[in-house]
């Protein structure tokens, strides 16, 4: 059995989360009605018995700090296990924020060097999939490969987004490459990179010193991939599973409702997926309770929410009041957020302890024109409300609206917001 | 509070909850959808700020030790915090089975010892309510007393099962009958004394007898004094079936002063064995759900109306379950009906069942003590044939399989046994 750590690149913000992401890391953002991003990857690394686990961690990471606890709800607790947050560090110099995901690598080699093991998985903490990876350290082994990464096939109308291999000979697991080409203007293949990355760590160690001694750019895609094609052994290896992204807030969106809406693609129940249920105190809940005038369809609900409204196609967190008369439709609802008597909901995705006020209306269907831009987070109508905002009574917001964190009712002078504005 | 422990006598046996303890000790049944009874003392015990709980069991204490585990659900976790089973030992004779409650705490004195403290709180884990002990500690002070029994005022006709105290204008006790046919008064003991510790190791030293309302507490009276605590809020013992099911469904009654949320009611959700954790539950596009408590993992196609369901139910499409319990994963298949029943964990009731049909009051013919209020009773991991009818008052075994079932429909007061069902796990 071959020693192996794993280390999650965690700490990424990413803008286009927007607000969902101003308090807190990408992979800390809740998720699937209980779940935290990161909730998966660390799922899979338990199920696949990696529990050596180094976290790399950089914006704003109390969130994932509190989640992550001593990890004793994957199991990563013991002598020879364990969860790590590897948190950013000032170096000789100054300024030595991370500067790309190699050389965050680079930056925690201390981590490697300190358990010494034979192989280093390089995964990121902000995907949604469920994957065993031992079959991925088999092929890696039996390839005498140098680096495995893992390319999932995608519509070649997306796949320029992502990194693309170019396979020298393949069959259905995979085979070596004879290129990789990071987010070509030009799309040149359909196998995409889901960022897992299984490394020799002698390799490993060889690779990200040369580029952080000699290179102007220190990403793995990017740089270090590249550069290892025709000099080491460079594998790409096959996975059909399903894959959830989080990157937009329409990806974010749309993953989520494929909890909902394809569940014999996402069989949320059989992916074994855990949690840590003292975060938020989500285990001291007491189990929803839904009065007389509630109508629930097509939802996922937990303890904590009690329901006297309508709530349809839509995922509540813990603890979310819904009174009587409000309409929550196509909506995500987090952690603790109370939505009052006559309130309308569609197509939204509300951060956590936030307060509607009565009559308040949230993306509804006025006929109203907007245009779509890079500016607004949604192009698909979706609004969102920042974490602890307070909307006052009867206030309108149209589609695809960005409203902040933490804005108290009186922060609001109009009484109606026009699709595709941003109130902060 | 480190001047008083607790000690919670948890060994109930809990005879008259029938299939539901006989599986487990009376603490340890679920309530609630996911609390199990004990919970609500435990957590009574932490939200008064006591830091130190000795739990005595005795009677199968399998599921209440892997549910209480390291104490951590209720924060009883630290240096100087701590919840401790207590198991029964043997002492110089062989088989020392503690003999009454207060042989159970004699037994365990050493425990007591250790903490040097200033009061022992004696509780037992089987009722439902809401008290922070500091106000009975309080009283207790405040009457410079060396014994004080919490107490509550129950109807008549349930005086008879409680012991009875009557007390003067300052709530010192005058007279005390444990059980009486004719009862003098309607203040009832809730089985909760707070001692001096100095004065509990003289009682025990010197009372005879094993049992703390039929032999302690007599003789205290005779040789000192003892005060009775007035409590007026929610309390319901849940020792039979039928108070079993109303304390359930006070939790859906806005106006039964049972309200878990503001009572801040912790319990233990962790289920070692499960290598994911229970995810939300899922109400489908046809599914109508109204007035109920529903627990998480659920998966709901049919109808629920009046009821509390636990973790991890599935009820099919077109099924309904109206004024009923449902414990833990049990599956309740398509077009089946549940009307007041309480089905226990990891049952499976086929497709088209119609489960406490009729009106017929009929008492269960083989415990008629124990099933006479028209509920229905499912015992754990039974399965329950497609087709089978079966009406009130009726009883299902544990562990019943479907070549139990010889007819296609059971009258009121049935009961379905199975010879060679062994208690589930």
């Amino acid at each position: 059995m071959k020693k192996i750590v794993a280390m999650i690149l965690a700490g990424g913000r990413v803008n286009e989360l927007g607000v969902l992401t101003l308090y807190r890391p990408k992979s800390a953002v809740p998720f699937g009605g209980i779940y935290r991003v990161i909730d998966f990857p660390l799922s899979n690394l338990m199920h696949s018995g990696i529990s050596k686990i180094g976290i790399l961690s950089q914006y704003r990471s109390t969130s994932l700090i509190n989640h992550i606890g001593v990890g004793e709800a994957w199991d990563f607790v013991g002598r020879n296990r364990g969860a790590s947050i590897l948190p950013p560090f000032k170096g000789e110099m100054d300024a030595d924020w991370y500067l790309g995901t190699a050389d965050a690598v680079y930056q925690n080699l201390n981590f490697i060097y300190d358990h010494n093991p034979d192989l280093v998985l390089i995964l990121s903490g902000d995907h949604i999939y469920k994957m065993d990876y031992q079959p991925l350290i088999k092929y890696h082994l039996d390839q005498q490969a140098d680096l495995t990464a893992v390319f999932k096939r995608v519509p070649a109308g997306e796949a320029s987004r992502f990194g693309l291999a170019r396979f020298a000979e393949e069959n259905d697991f995979g085979g070596p490459l004879k290129a990789y080409d990071e987010k070509p203007a030009k799309v040149t293949s359909q196998w995409a990179s889901l960022t897992i990355y299984l490394f020799n760590t002698r390799v490993l160690i060889e690779v990200l010193k040369e580029n952080h001694e000699h290179a102007q750019s220190f990403h793995i895609g990017k740089d270090i991939i590249p550069a290892m094609i025709n000099r080491y052994r460079v594998f790409g290896y096959k996975f059909y599973g399903y894959w959830g992204y989080t990157q937009t807030i329409d990806e974010y969106y749309q993953t989520n409702m494929d909890i909902l809406d394809k569940p014999s693609e996402f069989p949320l129940r059989n992916w074994e997926v855990r949690t840590n249920l003292c975060h938020r105190d989500i285990r001291d809940r007491m189990p929803a309770k839904i009065t007389p005038t509630a109508k629930v369809t097509h939802s996922l609900i937990y303890n904590g929410c009690t329901i006297a409204g309508e709530v349809h196609h839509s995922l509540l967190f813990p603890g979310v009041k819904v009174e009587p008369g409000a309409v929550i439709r196509d909506s995500i609802v987090m952690f603790d957020t109370v939505i009052q008597k006559g309130a309308r909901v569609s197509q939204g995705i509300i951060g956590s302890d936030v307060l509607i006020r009565e009559q308040v209306t949230i993306g509804d269907d006025s006929s109203e024109p907007y245009e779509t831009s890079d500016l607004i987070s949604s192009n698909s109508g979706i609004s969102v409300v920042g974490e602890r905002t307070q909307l006052p009574p009867s206030l309108s917001i149209g589609k695809s609206c960005t409203i902040y964190p933490f804005l108290t009712e009186n922060r609001f002078s109009n009484s109606h917001i026009r699709s595709g504005m941003i109130i902060q | 509070m480190r001047k008083t422990i607790a000690l919670l006598l948890a060994g109930g046996v809990g005879s008259r909850l029938n299939v539901l303890a006989q599986v487990r000790a009376k603490p340890a049944v679920t309530f609630g959808g996911n609390y199990r009874i004990i919970d609500f003392t435990l957590s009574n015990i932490a939200n008064s700020g006591i830091e130190n709980v000795g739990i005595l069991t005795q009677y199968k204490p399998y599921s209440l030790m892997k549910h209480i585990g390291t104490g951590a659900a209720w924060d009883f976790i630290g240096r100087s915090r701590r919840a401790k089973i207590l198991p029964p030992k043997t002492g110089l004779k062989d088989n020392d089975w503690y003999r009454g409650t207060a042989d159970a705490v004699a037994q365990n004195f050493d425990f007591i010892n250790r903490f040097k403290c200033e009061r022992v709180l004696i509780l037992s884990g089987d009722h439902i309510y809401y008290m922070n002990y500091l106000d009975l500690v309080d009283f207790h002070k405040a009457h410079k007393t060396q014994l004080t029994i919490a107490t509550r005022v129950v109807s008549p006709e349930m005086a008879p099962e409680f012991g009875i105290a009557q007390v003067d204008e300052n709530y010192k006790i005058i007279h005390w009958e444990e059980k009486p046919r004719v009862p003098r008064s309607n203040l009832a003991s809730m089985g909760i004394y707070l001692f001096n510790t100095d004065f509990l190791r003289e009682c025990l030293q010197q009372a005879e007898g094993h049992d703390f309302g039929k032999n302690v507490i007599p003789w205290v009276l005779e040789q000192r004094e003892a005060y009775a605590f007035p409590f007026d809020a929610y309390w319901q013992d849940v020792g039979t079936i039928k108070a079993y099911w109303d304390a359930n469904m006070d939790l859906i009654n806005p106006n039964s002063g049972l309200n878990l949320e503001h009572w801040k009611i912790r319990t233990n959700p962790i289920e070692e064995e499960m290598k994911r954790d229970r995810i939300p539950t899922y109400l489908a596009s046809r599914a109508r759900v109204s007035n109920s408590i529903i627990s998480q993992d659920c998966q709901i196609f049919g109808e629920v109306v009046n009821s509390i369901i636990s973790p991890g139910v599935i009820i099919s499409e077109g099924a309904r379950v109206i004024d009923s319990v449902v414990m833990h994963d049990t599956f309740i298949g398509e077009n089946t009906t549940l009307r007041k029943t309480i089905v226990d964990k990891n049952s499976y009731i086929g497709d088209n069942c119609f489960i406490g049909y009729g009106n017929a009051s009929t008492p269960n013919k083989r415990y008629p003590k124990h099933i006479n209020s028209g509920i229905t009773v499912i015992g754990k991991a039974a399965r329950i044939k497609p087709n089978i009818k079966i009406s009130r008052n009726c009883l299902v075994f544990y562990g019943v399989d479907f070549k139990c079932f010889q007819q296609h429909e059971y009258e009121a007061g049935s009961t379905i046994y199975s010879e060679t069902a062994e208690i589930p796990f």
